[in-house]
């Protein structure tokens, strides 16, 4: 029982850094005009960032908002009023920060 | 006499040979954005290696954009516009489309048959272009169902000076075996915010068959070309669709697709 279980994590493992050493994290953010940014996040072969964690964070690193992307692989929030930065996080080494000046008007 | 009047056949045959091709283009300066935004499209009928003459555009037929597979018609947002090349000045279309969001955006023409009175026959480039936001592949490698189409093999957005460029020529949905092919350089490219190509060209041809280059498919209609500069390089198939009748006349249903090289600084 124990050695399914080791087993089943470390195929889990195998795929989980196959998937990230093979393809290159995405995400572009824009400003929606209406007082809140959409993120839009994916992979370099294609494939979608559906439940990949997003965070906004303050000048500090402070969290402001924490979500993931959905079904879409999008992730909206509210902009925040002073500077920001936007972390898509998938993963040690797979993950993007985009400062809130970058965001597309 | 007689040997001065078949010099003069001989110089009117070469000035009736066209040295360059006629080419269909949707031009946008960037293939790759790194951030969406409002992209600004030209349609021109042209002779993209010397800039030479503009033939006049009809109303396209169809416009419109692919993107994550959904279809959106662009056909209320063209504008006449006239082109000036080297040697005369042509109408043309211009269309200001917002492309915001990740992903391929597919731009496809399917433009009135262009009448070529010294041929007596039509020519119709239906054409396509592929920019990318952000990186994001979604939609480039697949066929949009025009009745002549050049798939691509190699993201169109994403080549180095040097990559190959590899293609499908489809016609009516079906691989087009030994499929002729034009391949054209955008060699004077337009100049930013005027309708007109820069005066200046990049290259030099050596010798007429470089600034039209022929290159054919294989028996499954796929072709391989090796960029050897940055910029816009055509790619036009001809006679692959199904139309081959128009008005009476022949009609020559041409496939073209447009791909941007960058260099490696």
């Amino acid at each position: 029982m124990k050695g399914f279980f080791v087993g089943g994590a470390l195929l889990l493992l195998l795929a989980w850094t196959g998937l990230a050493s093979a393809h290159t994290p995405l995400c572009a953010c824009y400003d929606n005009g209406d007082g809140t940014v959409t993120c839009e996040g994916g992979f370099s072969d294609g494939s979608s960032a559906a439940g990949v964690e997003m965070r906004v964070e303050d000048k500090a690193g402070n969290v402001l908002e924490k979500g993931k992307m959905n079904e879409l692989s999008e992730f909206v929030f509210k902009k925040p009023d002073g500077d920001y930065k936007i972390v898509f996080y998938a993963g040690p080494g797979h993950d993007i920060v985009i400062d809130g000046k970058d965001v597309s008007e | 006499m007689k040997r001065t009047i078949g010099f003069l056949i001989g110089m009117a045959l070469m000035i009736a040979t066209p040295a360059a091709a006629h080419f269909q283009m949707i031009y946008t300066p960037e293939a790759a954005l790194t951030s969406g935004g409002e992209l600004d499209l030209k349609l021109v009928f042209c002779h993209p290696f010397e800039a030479g003459h503009t033939m006049d555009m009809g109303k396209p037929l169809e416009f419109f954009m692919v993107h994550k597979e959904q279809k959106t018609d662009l056909m209320k947002d063209l504008k006449p516009i006239t082109w000036m090349s080297e040697t005369n000045s042509g109408a043309a279309w211009e269309a200001k489309v917002k492309a915001r969001k990740m992903g391929d955006f597919v731009f496809c023409l399917v433009p009135e048959p262009y009448f070529e009175s010294k041929e007596d026959a039509y020519i119709q480039q239906i054409t396509k272009v592929i920019v990318n936001n952000a990186g994001m592949p979604t939609d480039w490698d697949a066929a949009v169902g025009l009745p002549a189409e050049i798939v691509a093999l190699d993201k169109p957005y994403a080549l180095w000076t040097g990559n190959v460029f590899r293609g499908v020529v489809l016609g009516d949905g079906k691989p087009v075996p030994n499929a002729e092919i034009e391949v054209e350089y955008l060699n004077h490219p337009p100049v930013p915010g005027k309708n007109t190509f820069q005066k200046e060209p990049l290259v030099v041809a050596p010798q007429d068959a470089f600034v039209t280059m022929t290159i054919k498919a294989d028996a499954n209609g796929q072709f391989c070309f090796g960029i050897p500069k940055a910029g816009w390089w055509g790619f036009a198939a001809l006679g692959v669709g199904p139309m081959d009748k128009y008005k009476g006349k022949e009609n020559s249903q041409d496939a073209v697709i447009w791909v941007k090289a960058v260099d490696m600084k």
